[in-house]
């Protein structure tokens, strides 16, 4: 499977290179063609790429305030993605690939269905000039040789998880990948802006590409201009070699699903008999399915929040009839609040355009995780207003704070009308845990709790509108500095009904039973004709 | 144990009974409703889908009307198409054949049965309107605007590429992060919203609609929808809070003059101009 992938892959870059070879064979040599060349690219970025990377290429265009990571500024020549060592500049084809492909993670999205070959060839020779590095008089860069993958088994996979802590990967990505690394909260790019260290449990979001090979060549060359340094100096040093290099990077990438998740409408949680999970690690939880929740940031009221940190969580749900339980997965790089991460939040507030100045604050905040019904069930389609409800029509909250470590139930009227209900004795109990940048947080209530104004009665074989928040008090995200999504559902399956199983039963019986007699009518039929000596063809009717 | 040219002569020699026929027609009429009538559409320009089940098993209905019709026109013919059938039935060589049946209709049965009976966790499908009728009037800051007739002032007063300039700034800072670079409401954050950001680069958005449209939809946001728009749901802010009249108007002029489309204007019956 892996190999195979493998010569997809080197199929697909051997077809990209010849696409990118055709594209730049014959580059324009007299002055009149190179002045006409640098319009036609110009024309094609003013478009399309100066709205984030400015109009003279310094990665300052207008929508750059609210970006995080920020768009590249290309008076630099610092380029990311590179198959040239750390310290060179890129080759054409390398910077066709991201306008190509895009950069995951980030929000510059692949052109490759947008623009013409010519014109992404064009728009690439462009942002050339717009460094005097790339003068035509530099040496061209030489690409480095990545040979291919090794093949291997556990063994392979072991040596390099070994690998991933004596090279030190786990000073910023963390002991188990997450982006929770010690380092994580002081890293920044070559301009000051803060940069997370990925989480590389989550390949989809790899600004290199998340493949083995993509993770092998930003391994190999660095992310220049970012604390990601190149390796290559340890396989020139011999002190790893170039086969080491390649198990890193199919540990990394051993480390995330196969694909990525995707979203569903409806969490479905099963009935069980034999009782509820304890809290969040009870191995009851690994046989139950888990959803994915895309959250991003909060754009709708002041203050917007552009640079969320957790990007989605994962849900997961049974009821045993009487309660309901909800496991919630997300990571988050710290746990809140932690005093290192001050320095992450003053850059990010410093760098991040906002609608008000209390970004700015330092003020201690915990993580915080809401999950949000309608406060009564909707007749019909009709919901609250998804982000936090309205006056008219509110939404009940479970909200968990991670200091001091307890939930509250609340009624929310709007996203700054947030009030938690009060004189009521806790019905929803939380169990929580922090285990290297993963929170795990399990809410359980009882389906009915006997006040059915304020709290949501849950009920079986129906969908119940469901939605979430996320705070990472160590990003300063607090009341609407928030991620959200949209309304999801949450399904209390039903007993097993003995209908389900005896119509269709039903069904086959008489389908049978029809069948036969069809045969026997036919077959006494075709005896009766032929005693009597008729023509069978002719005489039949039906 | 055949060769390839006795299996085409086989072929055309069941090709010419009638039973085979309409066993050939029914499969024929199936590939083209499923797939074939969705390759109509991309042809001339238009985004395209499968055709939905309901409608299919219309299709397949009349499909088998007209072709029984078409087997029982003439006694041979009806005879012939009967004798496969009777075969099947009755034949003491084709008893495996009686047997399968016997086995694979009623788990057909069975199955599509359960399929019908067992409990669905669907979320129940939202019927949205996509462009709702727009209100007469709205209040815009607490002015009072007529949507009919109101035409973008812009596009007659002032520096047009100014409001263009100022239109474009709008745009990157404000909507990129739903509606995308490629104006195709692919942006960052539109995977987490359901219903999805619009694309203004589709024809069936932006195109055929007025630019008063567009502005009553901006300055007012997802929770300014008629019930039929499903406001609970839509993440579209209220730009009256964050952008000034003239930014709103600035903004649709962008709209326009990025994506080629046309506004559709008040004097025209028809719909948007091509891009």
């Amino acid at each position: 499977m892996v190999r195979r992938k493998g010569t997809a892959s080197l199929l697909l870059a051997g077809a990209a290179a010849l696409a990118a070879l055709a594209a730049f064979a014959a580059p324009p040599n007299r002055q009149g063609d190179v002045g006409a060349d640098r319009e036609r690219g110009r024309e094609v970025y003013m478009k399309w790429c100066a709205g984030c990377h400015g109009d003279e290429g310094r990665g300052d265009g207008p929508a750059a305030e609210h970006l995080l990571p920020k768009p590249r500024d290309f008076t630099m020549a610092l380029y990311q993605v590179r198959s040239t060592a750390t310290g060179q500049l890129p080759l054409d084809e390398d910077i066709l690939r991201v306008v190509n492909e895009g950069m995951p993670g980030s929000s510059m999205p692949g052109w490759k269905a947008v623009l013409s070959g010519a014109e992404r060839a064009a728009v690439v020779r462009y942002l050339k000039t717009l460094s005097p590095d790339f003068a035509p008089a530099t040496a061209p860069p030489a690409a480095l040789s990545f040979g291919s993958a090794p093949r291997g088994g556990d063994a392979a996979a072991l040596e390099g998880r070994d690998l991933y802590r004596r090279i030190e990967c786990w000073k910023c990505h963390g002991d188990s990948g997450r982006g929770d690394g010690t380092s994580a909260p002081t890293l920044k790019d070559d301009l000051g802006n803060p940069i997370r260290a990925a989480d590389l449990t989550q390949n989809w979001t790899f600004n290199g590409g998340g493949t083995a090979p993509d993770i092998y060549r930003v391994l190999r060359t660095g992310m220049d201009g970012t604390p990601m340094p190149s390796f290559g100096d340890l396989i020139e040093g011999r002190i790893i070699t170039d086969e080491q290099l390649w198990r890193v990077a199919q540990y990394v990438r051993s480390l995330s699903p196969a694909e990525p998740p995707r979203a569903r409408d409806v969490v479905r949680a099963a009935r069980v008999e034999a009782g509820l999970p304890s809290g969040p690690d009870d191995s009851a939880w690994a046989s139950v399915e888990r959803y994915y929740y895309p959250l991003v940031g909060q754009v709708i009221v002041r203050p917007r929040w552009f640079a969320p940190m957790v990007s989605g969580l994962w849900v997961q749900a049974l009821h045993d009839g009487r309660a309901l339980a909800l496991r919630v997965t997300w990571h988050d790089p710290s746990q809140s609040p932690d005093s290192s991460w001050n320095v992450w939040r003053a850059r990010v507030a410093a760098r991040m355009g906002a609608d008000d100045s209390a970004a700015a604050d330092s003020t201690p905040l915990p993580d915080r995780l809401a999950v949000q019904f309608p406060a009564r069930l909707p007749a019909g389609l009709d919901r609250p207003y998804f982000l936090m409800g309205s006056v008219e029509e509110p939404v009940y909250l479970w909200s968990w704070e991670s200091e001091p470590r307890s939930a509250v139930e609340a009624t929310a009227r709007g996203a700054d009308r947030l009030e938690p209900l009060a004189g009521l004795t806790d019905s929803v109990a939380t169990s929580s845990t922090y285990d290297h940048g993963e929170w795990r947080v399990q809410f359980t209530r009882a389906l009915s709790t006997g006040d059915s104004t304020n709290q949501l009665e849950f009920v079986t074989g129906r969908p119940i509108p469901m939605a979430f928040y996320a705070w990472d008090g160590s990003n300063g995200e607090t009341g609407a500095r928030m991620a959200v999504g949209s309304w999801s559902a949450v399904y209390l399956a039903e007993p097993a009904r003995a209908s389900t199983y005896l119509s269709p039963a039903f069904a086959m019986l008489a389908t049978a039973g029809l069948g036969l007699t069809v045969i026997w009518r036919a077959q006494r039929h075709r005896r009766k004709t032929t005693d009597d000596g008729t023509d069978i063809g002719t005489s039949e009717a039906e | 144990m055949s060769a390839p040219g006795t299996w085409a002569s086989g072929i055309r020699e069941a090709l010419r009974h009638p039973f085979w026929q309409a066993v050939a027609l029914l499969l024929g009429a199936y590939l083209l409703f499923e797939f074939g009538i969705a390759l109509v559409p991309p042809l001339v320009g238009i985004k395209s889908a499968p055709i939905p089940a309901s409608v299919l098993v219309q299709y397949m209905l009349t499909a088998v009307v007209g072709i029984l019709l078409y087997v029982s026109d003439q006694e041979e013919r009806w005879r012939r198409f009967k004798e496969p059938i009777r075969a099947a039935l009755v034949d003491p060589n084709k008893r495996w054949i009686r047997a399968a049946l016997l086995i694979v209709v009623p788990i057909s049965a069975g199955f599509v049965t359960y399929r019908q009976v067992r409990p669905s966790v669907g979320a129940g499908a939202q019927l949205r309107s996509i462009h709702p009728a727009p209100p007469s009037t709205i209040s815009f800051r607490g002015r009072t605007m007529t949507l009919a007739g109101l035409e973008n002032l812009l596009r007659r007063s002032g520096d047009s590429a100014q409001h263009l300039a100022t239109g474009r700034r709008v745009y990157y800072a404000n909507c990129l992060p739903c509606h995308g670079d490629l104006l195709d409401g692919r942006g960052q954050y539109a995977h987490a919203f359901n219903p999805a950001p619009l694309s203004f680069a589709d024809n069936g958005t932006i195109a055929q609609l007025t630019e008063s449209y567009v502005f009553w939809r901006i300055a007012k946001g997802g929770r300014g929808l008629p019930r039929e728009g499903t406001p609970w749901n839509s993440a579209m802010p209220a730009w009256e809070e964050f952008l000034t009249e003239d930014e709103i108007w600035s903004v649709i002029v962008f709209l326009y003059q990025h994506t080629g489309w046309k506004p559709r204007t008040w004097d025209e019956e028809g719909g948007g101009g091509a891009p």
